[in-house]
């Protein structure tokens, strides 16, 4: 009896101890390789006083940067909401041959290097490129100019959305759909009154996922913008430059935009994770 | 309304769910399609609404050629098998949902709607439920309002799948003498599909009877249940004893000009085997192994001295004590005149010569 209360003891303590190793790595990982960097990024930013941190943000090539950040983002995140719908809807309510295939696709943003999918961008559109004389013709200007930043944006951030709704929508089958119909719904109110409100926490998680990848996105962005100063800067090209011009204080308060960024984001996803259930 | 199918055929892929169905239904039947899971009733049902395109034959309505039309031009009530409700609207906004997607023209004032609604609820039983959510109701609730959903269009079919699969046995019970008030009530023509035979020949005016995408039976239930014209149908339908092959010899008192082969089935329901303690013309020793006597029928397993062939006979409780009880190890006369025999479709009995039936002695006392 009493030999086995101890041995029971002894299970206990060794189960305590595992969970505290494994709580304790964990922790010590997330510390090392998140927490440590943000403050990082925060201090190497503030060193030179909160003067300088916002001059640094304030100057014409930061603002350029910022600004064009935003548009790519504004043209990229709707596009990408509005093809995602429709690609998890096809996907999920229709039986058609090449389906498989069609969500292999939808992964290669995700499988393929950026900087790949930018030079996949720049043979297309480039001088030397496929369509490159046909571009110069009706002198249209794509690789080192914004449509190129927007392209390669579109192509990276393609997955967040569709990924998010297939599986909630295959989940959901389209018996609610199909209800509405009989009683009298046309395609556009069924969407709109049934499949919407079924699917907007997924579509907002999905958008805002896409978002932050959209004004993060350097590999693919990189390579077609040709770095012009205060033209074909994104926020996260422009904090490379100023890095690499040992302007330190300066890229770090860009970056550090860029970390808050991150930080709303994630404290975005928990609300609408929360509120979607 | 009323709905005729003609040639009606479905086919997934390389796999035929349906196959050329014929299918009158007059306005204001109460129609079950019943049949074993997989049988294509589900269907069946969805090419009616047009939630599935056929791939040959013809719909008609009222006469009318809709197999073209959409499921928005059919307007029929459809009612699925796990509700469907809109989980994020109350339940007045599922009901009064129909109204509400009308092209404005047709669309009813708001105090209109609103007092359909109530009527509706009213009539499902869900008074003051109305700003509920759908998770907040039980099973028979959600059916319910699923119903009074589909009502509120006024549809001149209302079609349902399965409305009490999902429900326990209480429950369901309530559900069918409800609905089928309700049919006689509103008087719309409706469609419903069951596995269940009982719940099939309780509710229903007309059964369906269908197996492997066919029909194999349409009648009125006593109809089906009485003239089985398949044994699919026997044995579908209600308890059943089967015999096969050569050893029906020994059932049959007519006598047999040719031998049985084994495609061969003979098929009696319990009740109409005859019992008796004492020998009688034409009947079998058997001995009892089993007695079960719950319920207003007593039902009683027996095996055959002669052939060791086990069937099951069952009788009223009244004449069950008119013969004494019974138990384990009795040994009585069993008689099966009503033994039909099937030729894999088709029916063998008319080809025996039929005694004069006075010169049959039947042991009347114990027939059930
Ligand atoms: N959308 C579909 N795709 C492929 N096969 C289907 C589909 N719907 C039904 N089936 C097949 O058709 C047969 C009949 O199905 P169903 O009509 O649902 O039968 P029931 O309602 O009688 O159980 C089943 O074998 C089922 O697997
Ligand atoms: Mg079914």
């Amino acid at each position: 009896m009493k030999s086995e209360l101890v041995s029971r003891q002894k299970k206990q303590s060794t189960a305590s101890i595992t969970k505290w190793v494994l709580i304790g790595s964990a922790l010590s990982f997330l510390g090392i390789f998140i927490l440590v960097p943000l403050i990082a990024v925060f201090t190497e930013a503030l060193k030179k006083g909160v003067e300088l941190y916002f001059l640094a943000l304030t100057e014409p090539e930061a603002l350029s940067a910022i600004k064009l950040t935003m548009i790519t983002a504004a043209i990229a995140v709707p596009l990408n909401t509005l093809f995602g719908l429709i690609a998890a809807w096809a996907i999920t309510k229709f039986e058609f041959k090449g389906k498989n295939m069609l969500i292999t696709l939808i992964d290669i943003p995700f499988a393929v290097s950026p900087v790949i999918a930018g030079l996949v961008f720049v043979l297309l559109f480039g001088a030397q490129g496929v369509f490159g004389p046909l571009l110069a013709a009706y002198n249209i200007k794509i690789i080192f100019a914004v449509p190129g930043i927007v392209i390669a944006t579109i192509f990276i951030t393609f997955p967040f959305v569709v990924r998010e709704l297939i599986p909630i929508m295959q989940e959901q089958g389209s018996e609610e759909e199909l209800a509405a119909l009989t009683l009298g719904a046309s395609g556009w109110q069924m969407f709109r009154k049934v499949t919407l409100p079924n699917i907007k926490w997924g579509v907002l998680y999905g958008v805002i996922l896409c978002n932050a990848r959209a004004m993060g996105e350097f590999g693919a962005v990189s390579v077609v913008s040709g770095h012009i100063r205060g033209l074909t800067n994104t926020l996260p090209l422009h904090v490379e430059i100023l890095y690499n011009e040992y302007n330190f204080t300066a890229a770090f308060a860009c970056a550090s935009l860029l970390a808050i960024l991150a930080l709303f984001t994630l404290f975005l996803k928990t609300i609408v994770e929360k509120a979607g259930g | 309304m009323s709905i005729v199918l003609k040639g009606l055929s479905k086919t997934f892929g390389q796999f035929p769910a349906v196959k050329k169905v014929e299918l009158e239904i007059p306005t204001g039947d109460f129609v079950a399609l019943l049949g074993p899971s997989g049988s294509g009733k589900t269907t069946l049902l969805r090419l009616i609404a047009g939630l599935e395109g056929p791939n040959s034959g013809e719909i008609l309505f009222n006469g009318e050629d809709f197999t073209a039309k959409s499921v928005k031009e059919r307007k029929v009530g459809f009612v699925f098998q796990h509700y469907a409700l809109f989980k994020h609207m109350t339940i007045f906004d599922n009901i009064a949902f129909g109204l509400k997607v009308r092209p404005r023209k047709h669309r009813p004032s708001k105090e209109a709607i609103n007092s359909k609604v109530e009527e509706l609820l009213k009539l499902v039983q869900l008074e003051g439920l109305g700003e509920r959510y759908p998770s907040q109701l039980s099973g028979g609730q959600r059916q319910r309002v699923a119903l009074a959903r589909a009502l509120a269009v006024e549809p001149e079919v209302l079609l349902l799948d399965e409305p009490f699969g999902a429900l326990d046995a209480k429950v369901r019970q309530e559900l069918r003498g409800w609905l089928r008030e309700l049919h006689q009530k509103l008087n719309i023509t409706t469609v419903f599909v069951t596995h269940d035979q009982e719940e099939a020949m309780e509710m229903a005016d007309t059964v369906v009877v269908m197996n492997n995408g066919r029909i194999e039976q349409t009648g009125s239930p006593e109809n089906v249940y009485e003239n089985p014209v398949t044994p699919f149908v026997y044995s579908f339908l209600g308890r059943v004893n089967e015999f096969r092959g050569n050893s029906l010899e020994n059932y049959t008192p007519y006598g047999v000009d040719k031998p049985f082969s084994d495609k061969e089935v003979g098929y009696i329901r319990p009740h109409e085997i005859g019992l008796s303690r004492t020998f009688v013309n034409n009947s079998y020793p058997a001995e009892v192994s089993h007695v079960n006597k719950v319920g207003a029928a007593v039902r009683i397993e027996l095996r055959r001295l002669d052939t060791d062939d086990l069937f099951e006979a069952e009788l009223s409780a009244e004449k069950y004590n008119i013969m004494g009880g019974l138990k384990r190890g009795d040994q009585l006369f069993a008689e099966f005149q009503n033994l039909v025999i099937f030729n894999g479709n088709t029916l063998r009995n008319s080809e025996f010569e039929l005694p004069p039936s006075n010169l049959v002695l039947r042991p009347e006392e114990v027939r059930s």
